[in-house]
């Protein structure tokens, strides 16, 4: 059981389902786009920490604080 | 336990409290949420993220049975929200993300989304509350997705339509943005955008249709981790591409300035050569734009801040130093004439500019370029900017323009009938406005302008 120390939004959590399925579409959308244009040529490639959702665990060491 | 002690901000997550021990910040962990505290640990799921400079790292600093303490690395000053420029907020909202993707891959959720988890430290967004972790169970809907929305999606959407002052927005709504309110400030068109129709305008109508719904255990909804990550991937994609529209109000501030080159050196090398010898460890550009100024003396000072009331120039500043990898300097937003509130619970749940100021102690202040809007724009007397200073300043360069500075003499002609309510503003007056609270260390022109640089030292 969560601490339920804010309320969450039950609409929010239904809703959650819908959201899910139209960001499903859109991203299957983009993964074909994303194919048919790196097909081409057509992608640049950038390097920028906020690049891509995934955090990179091998280049961990790298940014290491110090 | 010592709640005494405890942070005003930290008292709504019951699984521990933030308190300072003989003025060092540490975090305590109640029994509550010990086993997600050795799981996250054990797991290594805690060192990955502080590893990638991701999550505040931490030390374990004492454990009982009755609580376990860690102290975080300490951070110099806490920049809130509703102080970022346009591009650190959409950081602190992909940060958000990257780590509550990270952690549903191992097994975790963000259990909060809130703006104020994230603060900028080292020339970056980092996240700050080590127990915002739990366990993720199986099918469950993110539920720190509303106030993720809340908190970034919303604000960074009506910055986009409205202007990057509705960022400011944050101030008033401690809790974020509702979604109603969202839905309803958002221009029509937004409904055709299928990210912004879900996320925001179908999420407003849900929430109201289930907000007398009171038996909201009872109905958990269910969502696999496939469709949770194409939430979480969506939102992130999104809110990278996001722009302002809106044009910079200084811009290339420096060219339509009245400093020639060499005017622009000198004052410079004076600002140099008089920050050396002070030796600050904090040191702190009032009005700085994008750090200019600030970037003469960096590698001479260990930490230091950047603020403007143009959140452009701040942004710009912001991106320099992600790309120079500048981690001592730190740009916010700030209007002078109006420094952020502390707001929230007893006014201290988010701390004042001035109080956050005061604590940051810094040696050196500057304000250059600054003092004409003050006394001009804001029609505040000399007195009054002297003991604002004050307030947390200890030595004080700051730069006067006189009555013949074409800057000067544009503000002065804008007050028509009004302008000879604005004689006192001499040379004359401002020293003798200052020397209430400040003594005159060193006075000098600058060569090529109509401007003088003082050095004041709190008295």
């Amino acid at each position: 059981m969560y601490f339920l120390y804010f309320d969450p939004g039950l609409g929010a959590m239904i809703a959650q389902a819908v959201i899910a399925a139209a960001a499903g579409v859109l991203l299957f959308s983009k993964n074909v786009m994303y194919k048919l244009k790196s097909f081409f040529g057509l992608i640049k490639e950038e390097d920028d920490s906020f690049d891509s959702i995934d955090i990179d665990e091998q280049e961990a060491e790298k940014d290491e604080p110090k | 336990m010592s709640q005494n002690k405890a942070h005003q901000a930290s008292f709504r997550d019951p699984s521990g409290y933030v308190f300072y021990d003989k003025g060092k910040l540490r975090r305590a962990i109640n029994p509550i949420y010990f086993e997600q505290y050795h799981k996250l640990t054990d797991s290594g799921f805690f060192s990955s993220l502080i590893q990638k400079g991701l999550l505040i790292s931490h030390k374990e600093t004492s454990a009982s049975e009755e609580q376990i303490v860690i102290t975080p690395d300490p951070i110099p000053f806490i920049t809130n929200p509703y102080e970022w420029s346009f591009e650190q907020y959409k950081h602190a909202a992909l940060l958000t993300l990257q780590i509550q993707k990270f952690a549903l891959s191992k097994g975790f959720i963000l259990k909060d989304a809130s703006a104020y988890n994230v603060t900028f430290h080292r020339g970056r967004p980092v996240f700050l509350d080590t127990l915002s972790f739990d366990f993720y169970e199986e099918d469950s809907p993110w539920r720190a997705y509303k106030q993720f929305v809340m908190h970034f999606l919303g604000p960074l959407v009506l910055a986009k339509y409205h202007g990057t002052d509705m960022l400011k927005m944050m101030q008033t709504h401690i809790d974020g943005i509702p979604v109603q309110l969202l839905s309803s400030l958002l221009p029509g068109r937004t409904k055709l955008n299928p990210v912004l129709y879900t996320n925001i305008h179908l999420l407003a109508k849900l929430e109201g249709k289930h907000k007398d719904d009171y038996k909201a255990e009872t109905k958990m909804a269910k969502l696999s981790k496939k469709a949770q990550n194409n939430i979480l991937e969506s939102l992130f994609n999104y809110i990278r591409k996001l722009e302002l529209k809106e044009d910079t109000e200084w811009g290339n501030y420096y060219d339509k300035t009245n400093y020639d080159k060499e005017a622009f050196e000198a004052k410079r090398a004076l600002i140099k050569k008089w920050v050396k010898p002070l030796s600050p460890q904090r040191l702190i550009d009032m009005g700085g734009n994008d750090g200019t100024f600030a970037r003469a003396i960096s590698k001479d000072v260990p930490h230091i801040i950047v603020t403007d009331i143009d959140a452009k120039a701040v942004e710009q500043n912001y991106k320099q130093i992600r790309e120079n990898e500048e981690m001592n300097m730190l740009p916010f937003v700030c209007d002078v004439l109006q420094p952020a509130p502390g707001i929230g619970f007893n006014n201290t749940e988010r701390e004042s500019l001035l109080k956050r100021l005061a604590d940051y102690d810094p040696e050196v202040t500057m304000a250059l370029a600054l003092i004409h809007h003050i006394t001009l724009s804001g029609n505040v007397p000399f007195e009054k900017s002297a003991e604002f200073f004050a307030s947390f300043s200890n030595m004080l360069i700051i730069e006067f323009p006189k009555r013949s500075d074409s800057w000067v003499e544009s503000l002065l002609v804008r007050k028509r009938e009004f302008i000879n309510h604005f004689d006192f503003y001499n040379e004359e007056a401002f020293e003798q406005g200052y020397s209430k609270f400040f003594s005159l260390e060193k006075k000098q022109a600058i060569p090529g302008t109509e401007r003088l640089l003082y050095l004041f030292k709190k008295r």
